[in-house]
């Protein structure tokens, strides 16, 4: 496999960033996830060729973040928090209900690739807890049965672009507190790695 | 000059009193004695009652032996055809007989209670290389019948095949008094019940009504 | 102890004990010095530390109160107050035992580390003595290979990252690496490629759990029935000090021995696994006698007979001058000493050689001056390596280059033809095309060019200049030439390298037309006078024919008599065939070896020969540093140490090499060569133990013409060149009798520049047919961007040659 021109150029502009090419190796997962839709064998070892490390470190690198998804992921990936203030307000019960609406375990994806389900480490939001994240933004205070109306919701609207502030509209409960004003691309439209953060132009 | 010949007489009156005292012999090997519980015996390499091997070659039993008579050697478990749970097997297994002192310091060096000792003690061989017994005589059928070493004597007492020896029967789930009773395999020849040992046996509890011939 | 500090020294207490420890170092490894052990597993005396498995927690007293801390990320200060035995610190290590053992199974019984594990040890010694943990296990899939050598079970791992860190930092090969975390934190490898280090079995040495075992070693024995004797290892002249295991009378593992001075502790993957041959079925163990379908097993009365008799006829018609012998360097010195007396004394002959033409000048390696050590290195500020790929020949060398140049900073220049393992940590590399290497070396003396910066780092003392064969296509010429720019840097010390394991002891015997025992001069008379009074026989004067020069006569008739020791010229000289055809020519060949080869085929008399393991005796490494081997074993059948063989064929020659035992020649190398004063057996055994003794040079510096540095390449007509080099998994004898490094030598192929094959019409995988010197062959056509344009590059012995000429022909087959 080779990665397009575009991505190689972009991969060289980010390896050009740094005085020692290694340290490019987590953008460049980033770009070869979004080259291949996940994080492929292939993609991983292009990286590594690309950066100077051997394909073992840099899956060492890939498999330590859950953000680097080394499997199919589906459109609209819903994170379930299932740490303690989540779980102690029902986050088991919301994750459930996630599973049941879209028919997808925790951990996987459906045949169809629209949803993938996964339970994630504290997010941060313990004051709204139990909290869900789509794409990762983020929804506060979401009973199961506001889980299954999200997924619906998402399954019948497909949003281009999915935004925290138009899902705590919907189906959000108690927030912890404003989080300000949202980037209006999603939290997966710009990516970090491409230029300093705050002045991506581009959506995805 | 009769006194001189009395005193022959007396002589007989020994083997006359002797002839109405209980005798002390057995007339053995027709009939045997009842042996010890802890005796130790000639050793017996067990099965799981599935019929995998218990032994996994560790060589504990070889490195514990002080008489230095066991040769062990572990070898990879066929992937197929598994001859014990786990990664290593028993490959090879001998155990000098006429080096052995039966301490039974393989028995309690066991981590798997693979090897136990019987209380068949009668090993005479025809050729010293007799005497190294090695898988084909130590491991029981996958039945659990012990090969014994001379099957066609009349004299044999299979019975003493069958016996666990003291360590295990003191340590083994069967020997202790709340297992009594209880159906169990036994690191011994045969599943069984095992007859607790004196003072073994928990209150209240009657005793097994099935005991080993012994 | 008294009050004053000596300078670069601190004072500490440890539990109480007041001690003076050197300023810098390490907590940990202090303490050990000074007799406090402190457990551990992740840390490593020779890798830097990384503070993960907390076992080595001490309390250290300081300002805000007593603190428990890792002594092996803790460097020593003044004053420092350290308890290793407090309740806090055992309540610590019995917790972190505790957490270790959660997942760690207790399959102990099955396991190879079993009885030498540093966990159950220390769990013993530590640890809580039970668990609180009732849970399930985490549990992966036993045993994965994650190379063909070593085998990774993942449950019994408990992450000290000591074999992630080793491949990283020492060997240069990270293929194995944490992957996921929490919980599920594991080592492995990327899918597909295997951790096919050179290095890997060092992993399985250090690794304190059973987690990374070997194949060759699985199940074959537990430790404690293992016999062991602490050796040399034979496998090449770096000299590694390794520990010999056997069990019944089987070798069945080497480790490393951790000395300073040579191997510090790693092994590569030949020498830690190249231990099988000695248990292979086709060990020689009865002689043989040429009969009239090949070799014929034969008794040693008629086989000593035939040799002694065949080698007398020779001489009686032709005169000593027709018996030549080649080798020598694959046994001890003893053995070396034992043939080249026979060949010098009995026969009278002085064509003899241990190298069989792959080497350099023998004056260059006996005895250079200004000789460097490998612990040159440690203080070396610059590096020049140009010579053989270190990796490939020399691998333990390799890690203490490569030591230099990541861990202390040494600046370092490699000149090789191709990309070398040396290449990613070298701050200049040069390239060359095979056969114009003299200008490459011309312009870096100058400093032209892109060999200025590298000159310039050079110049930067201390500088070791490690030289050797690059190719075997090219002359040992060059090399005298680095040698030569190597002696005009300033501050410089050379170290010329040759591969073979002993070659290095055979040349100080004097195995060698130029060298008498001891690296006396062969052409000097008063050298030659003192030996033959030694010996009570006339000693052949220097112009004997080396290697080379005996193939040579061989074809022409001058040399009618080979006596081969331990030597297959067939397959080892760099013109296999015709060193094949030369010795198929000649009349009577006698050979004395552990195993039938190509140029045992063609033998008269093939006597079976006491290997490694088996002998008793001294080697001399790279360096000049003589070592001990010692012996473990019996040997098969009948084989006989060489030396005694030599010695019963003397007596029925009517001579004799006096020869009673290998203690006995020892003695007499001692006495005869001087240089060897004082490296007895019981200085070896006792005092220097496993260091050695460094054989002092200046006394003996050979003065040899160094070819001049500015001397022009000769002029090459053909478009295409050779590289002919070796790998370290060839189709050698001690790879291909093993079981687990026969497998690993590569497919032979011919490796082209991509520029040289779009001229050519090739591709990379197709079929091509290479033809040189002397034949040619089809093979395959690979890739290496890394050679020079014009040049083609050969792996030797993977069974493919084409001759040792520099021109090669390659054509494309459709």
């Amino acid at each position: 496999m080779t990665w397009s021109q575009k991505t190689d150029e972009r991969a060289q502009a980010i390896i050009a960033r740094y005085p020692d090419p290694r340290s490019a190796t987590m953008p460049l997962l980033y770009l070869a996830m979004h080259e291949d839709g996940h994080l492929t064998e292939d993609g991983m070892r292009e990286v590594a060729a690309r950066v100077g490390l051997t394909p073992a470190q840099v899956q060492s690198v890939a498999s330590f973040y859950t953000m680097y998804k080394r499997d199919r992921t589906g459109r609209y990936l819903v994170s379930v928090c299932t740490s303690i203030s989540c779980m102690l307000l029902g986050a088991d019960d919301v994750l459930a209900a996630v599973s049941e609406e879209t028919g997808v375990a925790d951990g996987d994806t459906d045949e169809d690739g629209l949803f993938s389900v996964e339970h994630a480490e504290c997010i941060g939001a313990c004051g709204g807890a139990p909290a869900v994240q789509v794409n990762y933004e983020l929804v506060e205070g979401v009973t199961p049965e506001q889980g299954k109306a999200l997924c619906a919701w998402l399954r019948e609207a497909r949003p281009e672009v999915v935004l925290g502030d138009e899902m705590q509209e919907l189906f959000g409960g108690q927030r912890s507190f404003e989080w300000g004003p949202s980037e209006t691309a999603g939290a997966v439209g710009p990516f970090p790695a491409f230029e300093p953060y705050g002045t991506a132009k581009e959506g995805r | 000059m009769a006194w001189r010949y009395l005193k022959q007489v007396e002589g007989f009156w020994v083997v006359f009193r002797q002839m109405f005292k209980p005798r002390v012999t057995t007339p053995y090997p027709k009939v045997k004695r009842v042996k010890p519980q802890r005796f130790h015996g000639r050793h017996v390499l067990n099965r799981y009652p599935n019929g995998m091997e218990k032994c996994i070659g560790c060589e504990l039993c070889a490195g514990v032996c002080p008489a230095r008579c066991i040769y062990v050697r572990g070898k990879d478990n066929p992937v197929d055809e598994p001859v014990s749970p786990g990664e290593r097997y028993g490959f090879i297994y001998e155990i000098n007989m006429l080096r052995c002192i039966f301490c039974a310091m393989c028995v309690e060096a066991c981590p798997t209670e693979a090897i136990t000792m019987t209380q068949l003690f009668e090993m005479s061989v025809q050729g010293r290389e007799d005497a190294i017994y090695t898988r084909s005589e130590l491991l029981m059928s996958p039945d659990g019948v012990v090969p014994h070493p001379q099957p066609q004597s009349k004299f044999n007492d299979l019975g003493e095949l069958t016996l666990a020896d003291g360590w295990m029967r003191a340590t083994a789930a069967a020997g202790r008094a709340e297992y009594q009773g209880i159906r169990h395999w036994t690191p011994t020849a045969g599943a069984g019940h095992r007859p607790p040992e004196q003072g073994q046996a928990a209150d209240g509890v009657p005793e097994t009504e099935e005991e080993s011939e012994g | 102890m008294s009050d004053e500090a000596t300078p670069g020294m601190v004072k500490i207490t440890i539990d109480g004990r007041e001690m003076q420890v050197p300023a810098g170092d390490l907590l940990i490894a202090a303490a050990e010095k000074a007799g406090t052990y402190i457990p551990r597993f992740c840390w490593h005396s020779r890798m830097k530390p990384v503070g993960l498995c907390r076992m080595c927690l001490v309390e250290v007293e300081g300002p805000r109160g007593t603190m428990l801390t890792t002594s092996c990320t803790m460097q020593v200060n003044d004053g420092m107050v350290v308890h290793t035995e407090s309740d806090v610190v055992k309540k610590a290590q019995e917790g972190v035992l505790e957490f270790l053992l959660i997942n760690h199974p207790l399959d102990c019984p099955v396991c190879d580390k079993g009885g030498e594990c540093p966990l159950q040890d220390q769990t013993v010694s530590f640890g809580p003595g039970e668990s609180r943990f009732v849970e399930e296990k985490r549990h992966f899939e036993k045993p994965i290979p994650i190379s063909d050598l070593v085998l990774l079970d993942r449950e019994r791992c408990i992450l000290c990252a000591r074999c992630t860190r080793f491949s990283e930092e020492i060997s240069g090969d990270p293929l194995i690496e944490f992957v996921e975390r929490g919980s599920g934190t594991q080592v492995l490898t990327f899918p597909d490629e295997p951790f096919a280090s050179y290095f890997s079995g060092n992993t399985v040495q250090i690794c304190p759990v059973g987690a990374l075992t070997a194949t060759a070693y699985r199940f074959r024995a537990r430790p404690w029935d293992l016999q062991a004797a602490e050796s040399t290892c034979p496998h090449c002249s770096v000299g590694c000090r390794i520990s010999v295991q056997s069990s019944q009378n089987q070798v069945l593992r080497f480790q490393g021995v951790d000395v300073d001075s040579t191997n510090q502790g790693w092994l590569c993957d030949k020498g830690r696994f190249g231990f099988e041959y000695l248990n292979s079925p086709d060990r020689l163990s009865t002689p043989k006698m040429a009969g009239d379908d090949g070799l014929q097993e034969a008794s040693w009365i008629d086989a000593l007979d035939a040799a002694a008799s065949g080698l007398m006829s020779i001489i009686d018609e032709h005169g000593p001058g027709a018996v030549a012998g080649i080798g020598g360097a694959r046994g001890t010195n003893e053995e070396a000493y034992a043939f080249g007396k026979f060949l010098r004394s009995v026969v009278g002959t002085g064509h003899l050689d241990a190298q069989i033409g792959d080497g350099l000048e023998p004056r260059l390696l006996a005895a250079p001056a200004d000789r460097g050590l490998i612990g040159d290195l440690e203080k070396a500020s610059s590096i020049l390596v140009w010579g053989p790929d270190l990796k490939e020949e020399l691998p333990v060398l390799y890690l203490r280059v490569r030591r230099a140049a990541t861990e202390l900073g040494a600046k370092l220049v490699v000149a090789h033809p191709r990309r070398t393992g040396l290449d990613d940590v070298a701050t200049h590399t040069l390239r060359y095309r095979p056969g114009a290497g003299q200008d490459l070396l011309r312009r870096l003396a100058a400093g032209e060019g892109d060999a200025g910066a590298a000159l310039a780092a050079l110049k930067e003392g201390p500088t070791v200049v490690i030289t050797g064969l690059a190719g075997l296509t090219e002359g040992p010429d060059l090399a005298e030439a680095v040698a030569a720019f190597g002696r005009d840097l300033p501050d410089a010390t050379v170290l010329p390298v040759a591969r073979r394991s002993n070659v290095f002891g055979a040349l100080d015997m004097g195995v060698s037309p130029a060298l008498l025992p001891g690296r006396a001069s062969a052409v000097d008379d008063g050298a030659r006078a003192t030996l033959s009074g030694h010996w009570g026989a006339d000693v052949p004067d220097g112009s004997g024919r080396d290697t080379a020069g005996i193939i040579e006569g061989l074809e022409a008739g001058a040399i009618r008599a080979v006596v081969l020791l331990g030597a297959d010229p067939a397959v080892d000289f760099p013109d296999p065939a015709r060193a094949s055809a030369a010795l198929a020519g000649a009349e009577l060949i006698v050979a004395i070896d552990m195993f039938e080869s190509v140029s045992t085929s063609m033998a008269t008399v093939v006597f079976p020969a006491l290997g490694f393991t088996e002998t008793e005796g001294t080697v001399t490494n790279l360096e000049g540093r003589v070592q001990k081997v010692s012996r473990l074993l019996p040997g098969p059948g009948g084989a006989r140490p060489s030396w005694e063989i030599l010695e019963d064929v003397a007596t029925r020659m009517g001579g004799s090499i006096g020869a009673t035992s290998a203690g006995v020649i020892a003695t007499e190398i001692e006495k005869v060569a001087p240089a060897y004063a004082g490296a007895t057996w019981d200085a070896l055994n006792t005092a220097f133990g496993r260091d050695g003794i460094v054989v002092p040079t200046a006394d003996a510096t050979q003065p040899i013409e160094y070819v001049p540095v500015d001397r022009p390449s000769a002029p090459v007509q053909r478009d295409l060149v050779l590289h002919l080099a070796r790998v370290l998994y060839d189709g050698g004898t001690t790879v291909q009798r093993g079981l687990s490094l026969a497998k690993l030598a590569a497919e032979p192929a011919v490796y082209i520049t991509p520029q040289d094959a779009h001229r050519l019409g090739v591709a990379d995988g197709s079929a091509v047919r290479l033809s040189g010197g002397n034949g040619s062959a089809e093979l395959t056509a690979r890739f290496d961007d890394s050679l020079t344009p014009g040049a083609v590059y050969l792996p030797f012995n993977l069974g493919i040659s084409v001759g040792s000429g520099l021109e090669v022909e390659l054509e494309a087959l459709a």
